[in-house]
């Protein structure tokens, strides 16, 4: 960058109290709402950004004002670290970057006309010796803004909406920042108003050399006032550049799904219904070739196989994840073995946080302790299988979903069994881990389906590994295995059932399940 | 008044509303002050239409005569309004309140501000059904449970139990559709359904008001300042500035080849994504001014303007 940065944000996080889970004593626990957030301005450079209600956008841009506080991150305006400055060495910094909010109606003193709004950073700044100079620079500002002196001796009720957002504008430019964040400011006003404000907003940045950071919901709106866009969802950046390229070929889905649903005016008699298709229709697909790949249990069965057929297809990196790397030797320079325990929580975040290039996650570690219900009196295997199949798998999703998010959206393979959908009493609670699991999937990709990552579950029969090899022939070879689930990856297919014996139960389920479940209680210990 | 008449294109099979040469006008202490200028658009049955302009156009006040809920202060000068073949315009109190539920439904802007605070959902819908449809409380129950399930909300059981604080603003826009749609109406006016809401809701919303329209066979007059939302669910549409009719007919003669100088002015207000060479242009002031003077001229007297420069 030739210029010097005059906004620049990294690894910006934010969390404040959720108020309504307080309970009646002691602080009300911390709710995440900015995951991480780098940009950076310079001078006279305008950002758009983009998101759904709850995406943290306005929290973003109050953060980066410092009405909060961020709690991690760094923030330097100007070149200067205001990222933990207390108020009072604030103040004097703040007429550099002002923030224009959403509603007009209640960011502007009822009770105060509209001269004396305007007045009031001035005043407060010691922009002004006297009110006369006040007054004129006051008028000017109005003029600035396309409002005529006599709005100035009206109170903000008087004003039509259109109107009193330009006072709100008079007031952030007052003190000439370098910095206006403007929050939603043009979401309230019909369409001409609209077109006047964005006019005004662009003749500004023109005028004044101003840098701009505009917030809305609207893609449609931000292309007309900025050069590079921000898409926001759940408190991260999903897709980040240039306004020409993002709206030519956006990227991630969520992109696709916020301008897609603009209504352009156009006639369309199918636009409406469509939508609703399109929402829930929509196929997520992914390309192996050049993901980030992590890989769970990946140094034998199943998990080496993994980490070979990603390999083969061109992965950029796999990062093989098992519980000790110890005697490990990578089969190729692009994998990076990865020490981990699913079923230790703490190490599992402290993974999403190390491996945030992750786009692809294959949750294979498993146990099966080879039981039936019947044996395991003391539960012990049975909650070992639980913890490590279902609570390893969970812990795995929640922590690296949003990474995932963050990363375009990617893919989570789920290796789970046949015997989640039928249980075979002779391994009856390793079964019932599979069919929690399966469950669970389920739900994961229901939570994830608004970020565009594809949640797949893998379900075959008895493999030809260590784990697998007492069951009766025939078994799949795991090769195969892990490469349906990477054509599922590619293909967007949800379910898959690969191999001869998993696709004919899947079949037997779906016409006689009672039967199915039958042939497989003939299966009992003993 | 002899002024002239922009045809609204007479619908197939009747109108189901019919709005002939409407005058309103807010009474101030010395003068009336006009709002709607001979306003005249029919709809058919099952027909949505847009009625568009910029705030202060007079549209939210045509559905308010509509519906006779008007201030008190804005008084009809001349023209009327039938619905069903019926002149609706000047109907008693108890007479227009057995017309609503069954007969005219709302659909109101503010999803944060049209649902009594203090009711749970179910009540607020079981009452509309109990007031109009006569319902006991089980049966009325039933069909809000019902109703819900239209409307697309996950787990009604749950939803019916919250109060409205609790819900998000799609949702509570869903809750205001569920209830507009409770008594099968014939014409239901959505003021401004979507203006609120996230452009992501805003599509889902739609969505459901064209699905539930297409259910009932209601007709709907659709209040909106955004052109793109026209385009996308509307049959024909109205343009209105300053309260006169400025232009009407087909949505696709309207938003592909506007006739008229405001509503040109309009469609490059709108902004487009898909082309990035376009400025906005906001609607000139020059013709703002002529179109207000033209107002006043008009209010002075039929015979020193005519009311369409096409």
């Amino acid at each position: 960058m030739p210029e010097p940065a005059l906004l620049d944000a990294a690894g910006l996080r934010l969390s404040l109290p959720d108020h309504s889970r307080k309970p009646p004593f002691g602080p009300a626990p911390a709710v995440d709402i900015l995951h991480g957030i780098d940009l950076t301005l310079a001078p006279g450079d305008t950002l758009g950004i983009v998101g759904e209600s709850g995406s943290g956008k306005t929290s973003l841009g109050r953060t980066l004002v410092r009405l909060y506080r961020p709690t991690a991150g760094r923030l330097l305006f100007d070149g200067r670290d205001i990222t933990a400055l207390p108020e009072e060495r604030l103040r004097p910094l703040r007429a550099g970057f002002q923030m224009i909010f959403q509603d007009p109606q209640s960011s502007l003193n009822p009770r105060r006309r509209v001269a004396e709004i305007v007045a009031q950073p001035l005043h407060l700044h010691g922009r002004a010796a006297n009110g006369a100079e006040a007054r004129r620079q006051v008028d000017a500002l109005l003029e600035r803004v396309a409002l005529r002196p006599v709005h100035g001796e009206r109170y903000p009720h008087e004003l039509s909406g259109g109107e009193r957002q330009r006072v709100g504008i008079a007031r952030a430019i007052a003190l000439q920042p370098r910095l206006v964040v403007a929050d939603e400011i043009v979401s309230g006003l019909d369409v001409s108003s609209q077109a006047q404000i964005l006019a005004l907003l662009r003749e500004l940045r023109r005028d004044l050399g101003l840098a701009l950071l505009f917030i809305s919901h609207d893609l449609s709106v931000v292309r007309t006032v900025c050069d590079r866009v921000m898409v926001m969802l759940n408190g991260r950046a999903v897709e980040q550049g240039d306004c020409a390229s993002i709206f030519a070929a956006p990227k991630h889905p969520y992109t696709r799904r916020l301008l897609n649903a603009i209504p352009l005016p156009d006639v369309d008699p199918d636009w409406v219904a469509r939508s609703a298709e399109n929402e829930l229709g929509e196929t997520l697909t992914m390309d192996v070739k050049d993901s980030v790949a992590l890989v769970t249990g990946a140094n034998r069965g199943v998990g080496e196989a993994f980490v070979q057929a990603l390999l083969d297809r061109g992965a950029a990196k796999v990062y093989a994840a098992m519980r000790s790397t110890e005697g490990y030797a990578p089969p190729d320079g692009r994998v990076q073995p990865v020490a981990l325990d699913v079923t230790d929580h703490a190490a599992v975040a402290a993974a999403a946080a190390d491996c945030g290039d992750v786009t692809l996650l294959v949750n294979n570690a498993g146990v099966n302790h080879n039981q039936p219900i019947s044996a395991d009196a003391a539960q012990g295997n049975a909650r070992d299988e639980m913890e490590v199949n279902y609570f390893g798998t969970m812990e795995m999703c929640r922590q690296f979903g949003p990474v995932l998010g963050a990363n375009g959206g990617g893919a989570i393979v789920n290796m789970l069994s046949i015997l989640a959908r039928v249980n075979l009493p002779m391994i009856g609670t390793y079964c019932a881990s599979k069919a929690a699991t399966l469950s669970l999937t389920q739900g994961v990709r229901a939570q994830l389906a608004a970020q565009g990552t594809l949640v797949v579950a893998v379900m075959p029969a008895a493999i030809n590994t260590r784990m697998g090899d007492m069951n009766p022939p025939p078994l799949e070879e795991p090769g195969d295995v892990a490469g349906a689930a990477l054509d599922a990856v590619e293909a967007g297919e949800e379910d898959i059932y690969p191999g001869v014996v998993a696709g004919g139960v899947s079949q037997g389920l779906a016409a006689d399940p009672k039967g199915v479940e039958k042939q497989f209680a003939e299966y009992l210990p003993g | 008044m002899t002024a002239p008449q922009i045809t609204p294109g007479t619908p197939p099979d009747g109108p189901i509303l019919s709005v002939r040469n409407l005058h309103l006008a807010i009474a101030g202490r010395r003068r009336r002050t006009p709002i709607l200028r001979n306003v005249s658009l029919d709809i058919a049955p099952g027909e949505v239409h847009g009625l568009v302009g910029e705030s202060g156009a007079g549209k939210t006040m045509i559905g308010k005569v509509i519906l006779g809920i008007q201030p008190s202060r804005a008084v009809v000068t001349g023209g009327s309004v039938r619905f069903g073949g019926r002149d609706i315009t000047h109907l008693p109190e108890r007479e227009r309140r057995r017309l609503m539920g069954r007969g005219l439904g709302l659909i109101p802007q503010d999803p944060m501000t049209s649902l009594n605070p203090a009711g749970r959902i179910g009540g607020q819908i079981a009452d509309v059904l109990r007031l109009h449809l006569g319902m006991d409380r089980a049966a009325a129950r039933a069909r809000a449970l019902e109703l819900l399930n239209d409307v697309h909300i996950r787990e009604p059981e749950r939803v019916l139990r919250r109060y409205p604080h609790e819900l998000s603003g799609g949702m509570r826009q869903r809750v205001l559709i569920a209830i507009a749609f409770a008594c099968r109406p014939k014409l239901i006016v959505a003021d401004e359904p979507t203006t609120a809401l996230d452009v992501t809701v805003q599509r889902q919303v739609l969505a459901l008001i064209k699905e539930m329209q297409a259910q009932d066979g209601a007709s709907i007059l659709f209040v909106t300042h955004d052109l793109g939302v026209v385009a996308k669910t509307c049959d024909r549409v109205t343009v209105l500035h300053g309260g006169r009719v400025l232009e009407a007919g087909d949505t696709r003669a309207i938003v592909e080849a506007p006739q008229h100088d405001y509503t040109k002015a309009l469609m490059a207000a709108t902004p487009r994504h898909d082309r990035p060479g376009d400025l906005l242009q906001p609607v000139p002031e020059a013709l703002t001014a002529r179109l207000n003077e033209e107002a006043l001229a008009y209010d002075a007297g039929p015979d020193t303007t005519s009311a369409s420069h096409a």
